[in-house]
């Protein structure tokens, strides 16, 4: 199984003072991501990494190109390709284990099926005690190890993660990065994972795409040569990430310097970690 | 005794109290002050109307009269603005079209349909009922539209991934994600309907009714008789607002953690 994504651009209809014009959003851009790779998108913000992903999804539709799995053409969005959004999304009305059910519900799995694998996504979040618990009485974290559940309950072929853990404080975040490395070392499933987050990204991926300035493109493909699992502290991180690091500045002062009033310039960093000078 | 249920009978104490207090304030000024009784009657004559009318039937038959027309009322007002809502929220062209009439007729109280209704039908049984469906049916499709406006959007990306489209969507996912909401509309929707009912039944000569009560009492200048219609009105409005919608409407927002 591969996710083919061939030649696909996206632009947006932008509101500038001197009246509507399109603005090139994405691309084009060409990428396959095999089988059980996990995949980490990274970029600036605004380059389009989410509008990859949401054509990835199915919920938007590529003004060039086409995005297929398993050589067939993706036309809307399905459980084949389950998505992690920045918010957990779960449904209020539901319990939690109810909520990991639904999808497959829907697809006509009996009760006492579904509810068994509901409840082994549940204990691979660790969360099989809160089963019965409303969403409302988890905390962030905790709901967003449901939502995570919830999409490997449907058994899809692509996980998507729109920077999952972008909105949880450091701590929970640490903690559930740790958590999907496992459950990927578990799964082996396919993973699509957007962030801005350069030490998520090296963490989790094994390869990491870095894109341009809008229209995002291609900056670089590098492959995070790291066996699993990582320690979160390895220097090797640290430096591969600090590598990394240099390349998206770049594209990230590119979106600055338009954004921001013409008197603008990047701030210059010290080359040299330790001063010479300096009496140690 | 935790100190919650404490609270709480202390609550309900003073609670007492005060209108104990208010009740023999009344008393006490009306008889002392000499304030007219046919202009304001003490509390024990008020008190002595009510059991009148209770024992001769006309109180039961008033309150179940009046609920029955706001059980039919407020039924089809309920059916037709949900239904106005859902099509205002949902197609383009219909919140195009009558979208500006619906807010325009929301806004004007529909007791000012009576002298229209006087005129086409009379005050008959119809009349009444399409006061009572006007005053309603407005403020749900309102309320209904922006109940479903308002349901954040990462429910229908949640529902496109699991899978749930057209029909199953709304009745899953979008019923729920705007009940709390819709309930709020429903609220509305009957208080607006009580007050029109109430007001239509003041007009309407040949029947019974709990706004027909204060009619006949202000018909032979029973003070105290008015005065009991009027707690009347208030406890059944206050039951029906509090004790059912307000009871409903906690539980589903405690259920979805939107209140303690």
């Amino acid at each position: 199984m591969t996710l083919e994504v061939d030649n696909v651009s996206r632009t947006y209809l932008g509101i500038r003072r001197n009246g509507t014009q399109q603005v090139a959003a994405l691309g084009p851009l060409s990428l396959t991501i095999p089988s059980r790779e996990f995949f980490a998108v990274l970029g600036p913000s605004g380059c389009g990494k989410s509008t990859l992903l949401n054509v990835i999804a199915g919920f938007e539709k590529p003004d060039t190109g086409r995005v297929t799995l398993d050589g067939k053409p993706i036309m809307s969005p399905g459980p084949d390709r389950a998505v992690v959004f920045q918010e957990p999304g779960l449904m209020p009305w539901l319990t939690v284990r109810e909520n990991v059910e639904y999808g497959l519900k829907l697809r006509g799995i009996k009760a006492h099926e579904r509810r068994e694998r509901a409840m082994h996504f549940l204990k691979m979040v660790h969360l099989s005690k809160y089963a019965e618990a409303r969403p409302h009485e988890l905390s962030g974290g905790m709901r967003q190890r449901v939502a995570i559940a919830r999409a490997l309950a449907l058994e899809p072929r692509v996980l998507l993660m729109d920077e999952p853990f972008s909105a949880l404080d450091a701590q929970t975040r640490d903690l559930l990065h740790d958590e999907l490395q496992r459950i990927w070392i578990e799964t082996h499933v396919t993973v699509v994972f957007v962030t801005h987050n350069i030490n998520e990204a090296v963490y989790l991926a094994d390869r990491i795409l870095l894109m341009t300035a809008p229209p995002g493109r291609i900056k670089r493909l590098v492959r995070v040569p790291f066996a699993r699992p990582r320690q979160k502290t390895s220097s090797d991180l640290s430096i591969f990430a600090t590598m990394l690091q240099k390349e998206i500045k770049e594209e990230v002062d590119k979106v600055a310097s338009r954004e921001f009033d013409p008197d603008w310039t990047p701030a210059t960093r010290s080359e040299v970690l330790v001063d010479p000078a300096a009496e140690i | 005794m935790s100190s919650a249920i404490r609270m709480f009978a202390k609550k309900l104490a003073v609670q007492i109290v005060f209108a104990g207090v208010l009740l023999l304030a009344w008393e006490a000024i009306v008889k002392v002050g000499g304030v007219p009784p046919y202009l304001v009657p003490p509390p024990t004559s008020v008190f002595a109307a009510f059991v009148d009318m209770a024992t001769s039937g006309i109180l039961w038959q008033s309150v179940g009269l009046s609920l029955y027309r706001m059980a039919i009322g407020y039924g089809v007002s309920l059916v037709l603005g949900t239904v106005l809502g859902i099509l205002l929220a949902r197609s383009w062209f219909v919140k195009t079209t009558a979208g500006s009439v619906v807010l325009a007729l929301q806004s004007l109280p529909s007791i000012c349909w009576l002298p229209f209704a006087l005129l086409w039908v009379g005050i008959d049984e119809r009349a009444i009922l399409a006061v009572v469906v006007l005053g309603a049916t407005f403020a749900i499709a309102v309320a209904t539209e922006n109940a479903i406006r308002n349901v954040p959007p990462i429910y229908l990306k949640v529902g496109q991934v699991l899978g749930a489209k057209g029909f199953v969507f709304a009745r899953d996912i979008l019923f729920f994600a705007a009940l709390p909401e819709w309930l709020g509309g429903m609220k509305l929707g009957w208080s607006f309907a009580w007050r029109s009912l109430m007001a239509a039944e003041l007009i309407r000569k040949d029947s019974l009714g709990m706004g027909r009560l204060l009619e006949i009492g202000r018909s032979f200048n029973d003070v105290p008789m008015m005065l009991a219609a009027i707690l009347v009105i208030i406890v059944v409005g206050v039951t029906v607002d509090w004790g059912v919608f307000g009871t409903i409407e906690t539980k589903v927002r405690r259920l979805y953690g939107l209140q303690k």
